[in-house]
């Protein structure tokens, strides 16, 4: 690497060199990973999704604090009686407001409700995702690896330890001590998903390495880190992606589950908050275009991580 | 048998007793952090401090930490869970009373989530890539994708406020106008039972799918299954009889997942239906710091749950003869 002063056509040309089989790699993958439809259609919504994350405003009629009849804040008027009682008022489009999907009680549109929610959703599924699969993948492979010696006596009593815990109660009391925001959200979910990762993965990695080619491995001289990260997570990777999927989608279903149970940061917009309105304020059974659309957009966003994970599993799968 | 020896056993019983001892510790030190006292709940503003000192004194809040730590340790360990100031009852009546009742709602979706799941999984891995797989799949996973919540509220609206068939809360009939027999308890509680059930279901089953599917993938691979199918064996006694059985490995560990999952479903699920069971109260308790209530919900489902564990690892030994627990190699 260290070619000296700068002569920049060698240089040039082992950047090609070393890209190219690379991107040629990806490629492959990337046309193998195509094939699968529920894949694509993963890419879409949840591309979909990072455009309203990015610029809401672009997407949404209103902005989230719009509110009908009155309009854009500021707002100096009050709406009168009858007004009020309308709502939550069902689909309008242009008479007497452009509301597609109708309006809250409070008289936001959900439209742009549900589109500037995509946010707050997409960084929760996202970071608790990957925070939960870099504590439990590896904590998998070593415990799996070194199975019944003390190391993965040690990490496997963590495991129990933490998954005598129930998961909604446990993330309750974290919540509860650490102050409703969404990092605290956040880190709670990732401090008790990681568990399913590690006991899979270790299962997986104790049934492995009984196989054939992790023996040859060793006998050919292969240190436990080589045969670990070379041999054995190559095949327990497609099981870990569809985790980190799995992870991403259950945070933003576990968000949702602590919104309705009161606990989320209300300043927030989100689809969970949009479910625990519908609840509190008694229109579960009377306004359908309230409750259906934030449901829809929260398991769209969950299954579309699943879709790309799955599909991310038979690309990375060595054995096809 | 053989492949489990006793002292394999016996490290793993006082293993599981270390860590429920552990549990413990982490309960007491986490319910303590949390901001508020459940004594809060019952000093109205009229009391003087006088009184305030004797409700404290009462509850044992004036001893020294370590104190109130090694109390509380003792007497979990005897069964004494002691007095919540809520419901003012012995928490272990309250306990005896809920539990079974989170134990119906249990075990009717565990069993039925853990049969039609690896079935479908089983089937699915074995025609990976057809048609049929890639559309139950794709379904089943946007049904998993559903807020528990959510999906229970549509099954009220359509079975309950729309057509009326099925109750939408409780556990029986509020003022019914039949006699209580055994017989009429059954049938209001399976009444009662059926849109809980179904609503956890609904979304649970796919979990165990999820496990099975992959591995059952892998497994059509394998030698054993060509040697089988070399032999003439039907597709069928291959796919039940020689793969499945080997893709159910990873599906065992799932089981604690699932009941991990069920846990957290059911906790949602008894709270959208108003089931009494444990699930309910574990969060009023957590959120009103009903302190003994909170601690001792949370440590029988630790129980629960390190026990799963350990019947998990031994079956795990059963279903796959490689793996070797207890003998040095």
């Amino acid at each position: 690497m260290a070619t000296g002063q700068g002569d920049t056509e060698t240089e040039g040309e082992s950047y090609t060199r070393r890209w190219e089989p690379r991107l040629e790699r990806m490629k492959r993958g990337w046309s193998r990973y195509t094939e699968h439809k529920i894949g694509v259609v993963g890419l879409i919504i949840l591309g979909i999704y990072t455009l309203w994350a990015i610029a809401p405003s672009v997407f949404a009629p209103h902005s989230a604090d719009w509110v009908a009849y009155l309009g854009e804040p500021p707002v100096q008027s009050r709406m009168s009686a009858e007004q009020v009682r309308s709502l939550p008022h069902p689909p309008a489009f242009g008479d007497p407001f452009f509301a597609p999907l109708g309006t809250n009680a409070n008289g936001k549109g959900i439209l742009s409700l549900v589109i500037y929610s995509a946010r707050n959703a997409m960084y929760i599924g996202l970071a608790a995702g990957l925070l939960s699969s870099l504590v439990g993948v590896p904590l998998g492979l070593i415990s799996g690896f070194y199975g019944d010696t003390w190391i993965d006596e040690a990490i496997q009593r963590f495991v129990d330890i933490m998954y005598g815990l129930p998961f909604l109660p446990f993330l309750i009391v974290l919540v509860a001590i650490r102050g409703i925001t969404t990092t605290n959200i956040i880190i709670g979910i990732a401090v008790t998903s990681w568990l399913n990762n590690c006991i899979t993965i270790r299962g997986e990695t104790l049934s492995l390495k009984e196989r054939s080619y992790v023996e040859s491995a060793k006998v050919a001289g292969a240190s436990d880190t080589r045969i670990i990260f070379r041999h054995i997570m190559p095949n327990v990777l497609p099981i870990s992606f569809v985790f980190l999927a799995q992870d991403a989608a259950g945070a933003v279903i576990a968000q949702a589950s602590l919104a309705y149970l009161g606990l989320a940061d209300f300043t927030a917009n989100s689809w969970g908050i949009m479910l625990e309105n519908i609840k509190s304020q008694g229109y579960i059974f009377s306004a359908w275009w309230w409750l259906i659309p934030p449901g829809v957009a929260l398991m769209l966003m969950a299954a579309s991580f699943y879709f790309i994970g799955f599909s991310m599993e038979d690309v990375t799968n060595p054995q096809r | 048998m053989t492949r489990i020896s006793g002292t394999y056993l016996a490290k793993r019983l006082v293993v599981s007793y270390l860590t429920l001892l552990v549990i413990m510790t982490l309960l007491f030190v986490l319910l303590r952090s949390m901001p508020g006292s459940f004594i809060s709940s019952m000093i109205t503003s009229g009391m003087t401090a006088e009184q305030i000192e004797q409700i404290r004194e009462t509850w044992g809040l004036n001893e020294p930490l370590w104190k109130q730590y090694l109390d509380f340790m003792i007497n979990y360990q005897t069964g004494n869970f002691g007095r919540s100031p809520t419901y003012n009852a012995p928490v272990a009546d309250l306990m005896i009373r809920r539990m079974p009742r989170t134990l119906i709602l249990f075990g009717a979706t565990f069993l039925i989530g853990f049969i039609i799941g690896p079935l479908v999984g089983m089937y699915l891995g074995w025609w990976r890539g057809t048609k049929k797989d890639k559309s139950i799949f794709s379904t089943s996973l946007l049904l998993y994708s559903m807020p528990s919540f959510w999906i229970s509220w549509l099954f009220i609206w359509v079975f309950n406020y729309e057509f009326n068939l099925l109750p939408s809360a409780y556990m029986f009939t509020q003022f019914p106008e039949f006699q209580w027999t055994a017989v009429t308890v059954m049938r209001d509680v399976l009444y009662h039972i059926a849109l809980p059930i179904m609503s956890l279901t609904f979304i649970g089953w796919v979990g165990a799918m999820l496990i099975m599917r992959p591995t059952m993938n892998q497994v059509t691979d394998e030698g054993y299954v060509f040697l089988a199918r070399a032999k003439g064996l039907s597709e069928r006694t291959v796919m039940i009889k020689h793969a499945a059985r080997n893709a159910l490995i990873p599906v065992a560990t799932g089981a604690v997942v699932g009941l991990a999952f069920l846990i957290d479903g059911s906790i949602i699920i008894e709270n959208v239906f108003s089931w009494p069971g444990m699930g309910q109260i574990i969060v009023s308790s957590v959120l009103e710091r009903d302190f003994p209530v909170a601690q001792a919900t949370f440590f029988l489902l630790a129980v629960l749950v390190v026990i799963m564990r350990l019947l998990t690892d031994i079956v795990y030994t059963y279903l796959d003869p490689r793996i070797k627990f207890g003998e040095s190699e």
